[in-house]
């Protein structure tokens, strides 16, 4: 789902969504789509979900290692973010395609520390 | 399993054994009577009794002779990923118990011998999914069964003498909207109380009354828009994804056929309104009824009447972590319950507000809360932007955490861990994810910081509960993020994030023993009584999402602490 709709158009898109699959236990549910191929809005997908564990946009260890300066190969992130790791980090495989994963691994890559 | 005489068969010989052993130690049943008097030798209820004072009236092990404690037996639950946070709960010299996954235990309670085990079969790939995973804290008990939620979103009841289960309900599309159960249910009066998580997750937050002896689901409350008068406080059709659940047990009035409970916050967490929240910003309104405490019918689930503790929660602080404390104080019926940042709220029995006191030092997302009214005076809302100086506090993880604080009788005095810790954070516009299935909603980017001019410490406080006035308090240099025990013997028992259980005295706070458990708590603790003798049982093992914080902030012990293991550790007097 495109991250990067605005205003009544980005109303739209969560509402349609919405309007299949809310409210919980009544409906049966929807069979799960595929991931879209939109681009995503890294820093906002950070703010809403991977920064809950990724300390202050992936520039600090907390809940999760750090990401910015990352030694890790990108076979090893692009492993992570769809697998998972058991009891520690959500497997992520089926929320986003590969060209998606392919930009989280840019945003991780390009990550630096805050300026001033 | 004890020999038989050589001439009978050895499977006659065994199953004699075992109805033996079942008849004498399933004496009587647990009713909503039995769990309303709290009782000398048991622990009936997540909170003790529905009084919820985490406290045990037995005093054999007492202030004099604590210091010979050592360990009775131990058990091992296997699979303990993200470690254990499970409340035991003890009924006639029987332990029931849960390990992550939901997998639960009867033991007998004075050797450790498993009585009975069962694993339900979870969707794995689910669980994958999730963050708050696999938790279980605990079962509750009642007529003949032991009741136990799952992580993808059923209620199982299992039969108490064999564990064979007699229904299991799916209550939630955990596959859609990613979240489950969590936390312990609450069993009065026929009907088995369980809440769901969600607060950080884009959805409606239910709330499950299910029939007991059939697990036909009786009612569900939603504690996002849940009524017509509710839903007009969320613009722009924000509860559609509002968050909220209730993920800890309250507790049950029996005088008044009333569940009270805590829900928990709305989503986004942090919004971006600026001062004008009840117009602007991700979901403008105060968000009825999340970051409350509402009153059900039992029965029915119909509301009651409620108390919402920070209209338009912006700081994640939930309702949903705290107790009910049931007290009287000069003649007047009072519920007294703590909300996750750090202030405790006083009550009367229809959650009319009494008094509002501060238990933790350092906060800031108000200057205070009106005492009489309520009121949220000086209230830090933000906009999209960065928060730095002065840090946010208390940190995410709340002035106040789920940990159970005990109230002891005999001494007047409310154990209770307060956290200090700040947050620097940088808020951000986002968007509901729920497809296709539910992802989290916070809001902002964030990092753990120590309050202005000070140090990251834990606290014990021993405080009235009523004036929050404070007799003593110990502090922990990380806080401790398991519950607390409070007995008539005179002692309050914390087991500590580093793995260290301490038992100080409860009139003064001297610390009176201390033990090495080998790893972090972040469970429960109880006391009961078999045979005559006295047992305190507690849960090790470390790494739920609160912890996982303490290696990176925190070092030391922390960075080598396991993630994945846990036993439940049992002592007495030799």
């Amino acid at each position: 789902m495109s991250l990067r709709l605005n205003g009544t158009a980005l109303q739209a898109a969560v509402f349609a969504a919405l309007a299949w699959t809310m409210p919980a236990a009544a409906q049966q549910p929807a069979a799960p789509s595929a991931p879209d191929n939109e681009p995503l809005n890294v820093g906002q997908l950070f703010a809403s979900t991977c920064g809950f564990c990724h300390s202050d946009g992936g520039r600090a260890a907390g809940k999760g290692p750090q990401l910015m300066d990352s030694p890790r190969d990108d076979d090893f992130l692009r492993n992570r973010i769809k697998n998972g790791k058991n009891g520690a980090m959500p497997a992520f495989g089926a929320s986003f395609s590969d060209a998606q994963v392919h930009e989280i691994i840019k945003y991780i890559r390009a990550l630096k520390p805050h300026q001033g | 399993m004890k020999k038989q005489p050589k001439h009978l068969a050895t499977s006659v010989a065994l199953a004699i054994g075992v109805t033996l052993a079942a008849s004498s130690t399933f004496a009587q049943s647990v009713d909503t009577a039995r769990i309303d008097g709290g009782g000398q030798n048991d622990w009936l209820t997540y909170h003790g009794s529905y009084k919820s004072y985490h406290f045990s009236p037995l005093a054999q092990i007492n202030a004099s002779n604590v210091a010979n404690l050592s360990v009775a037996w131990i058990h091992i639950p296997g699979r303990s990923t993200r470690g254990l946070q499970s409340m035991p709960l003890v009924a006639d010299g029987v332990l029931y118990y849960t390990g992550s996954y939901s997998r639960t235990f009867a033991l007998n309670g004075a050797t450790g011998e498993v009585i009975w085990s069962y694993f339900p079969e979870l969707d794995e790939a689910l669980i994958a999914r999730q963050t708050h995973s696999p938790y279980n804290r605990g079962v509750a008990i009642g007529e003949g069964k032991v009741y136990v939620g799952t992580m993808d979103g059923r209620l199982i009841a299992l039969d108490m003498k064999t564990g064979k289960v007699a229904w299991d309900t799916k209550l939630v599309d955990s596959q859609k909207l990613t979240v489950g159960f969590t936390g312990a249910p609450l069993y009065a009066k026929g009907t088995v109380v369980i809440g769901a998580q969600g607060g950080e997750w884009p959805g409606r937050g239910p709330i499950f009354g299910v029939d007991a002896a059939t697990g036909k689901k009786k009612w569900e409350f939603l504690t996002v828009a849940g009524t017509d008068e509710a839903m007009k406080t969320w613009g722009n059709d924000s509860w559609r994804t509002g968050g909220g659940g209730g993920w800890m047990p309250g507790t049950y009035d029996s005088e008044t056929n009333t569940i009270l409970w805590g829900t928990a916050n709305p989503a986004p967490l942090y919004d971006w309104s600026g001062a004008d929240y009840k117009t602007q910003g991700a979901r403008p309104g105060i968000n009825l009824y999340t970051t409350s405490v509402i009153a059900l019918d039992l029965d029915t689930g119909k509301l009651k009447s409620y108390y919402q503790e920070l209209p338009h929660d912006a700081w994640d602080f939930d309702s949903a972590v705290g107790e009910f404390l049931m007290l009287e104080r000069d003649g007047q019926k009072l519920v007294v319950h703590p909300n996750k940042s750090g202030f405790v709220f006083v009550y009367d029995r229809n959650l009319g507000l009494k008094n509002v006191w501060r238990l933790v030092e350092n906060i800031n997302f108000v200057k205070n809360i009106d005492p009489k009214t309520g009121e949220l005076i000086g209230r830090r809302d933000f906009s999209a932007g960065k928060v730095e100086s002065p840090p946010l506090c208390p940190y995410i993880g709340g002035g106040i955490s789920w940990n159970g604080g005990s109230y002891n009788p005999k001494t007047g005095l409310y154990y209770k861990i307060g956290q200090e810790w700040c947050m620097t954070l940088e808020v951000q516009k986002t968007t509901p994810v729920v497809a296709p299935q539910v992802q989290l909603n916070i809001g902002a980017d964030f990092k753990m910081a120590p309050p202005p001019g000070g140090e990251i410490y834990g606290h014990l406080d021993a405080r009235d509960p009523v004036t929050g006035a404070k007799k003593w308090e110990v502090r922990f240099p990380e806080p401790p993020i398991a519950s607390v025990l409070s007995t008539a013997g005179n002692l309050v028992f914390v087991p500590d994030a580093r793995g260290v259980v301490h038992a100080y005295d409860a009139e003064t706070g001297t610390e009176l023993w201390n033990h090495n458990n080998g790893t972090g708590h972040q469970g429960g603790i109880v006391s009961y009584s078999v045979g005559g003798k006295q047992y305190v049982a507690m849960t090790a093992g470390f790494g739920g999402m609160l912890s996982d914080d303490y290696a990176a902030n925190f070092g030391g012990v922390f960075k080598s602490m396991p993630r994945d293991d846990g036993a439940l550790i049992v002592y007495s007097l030799k």
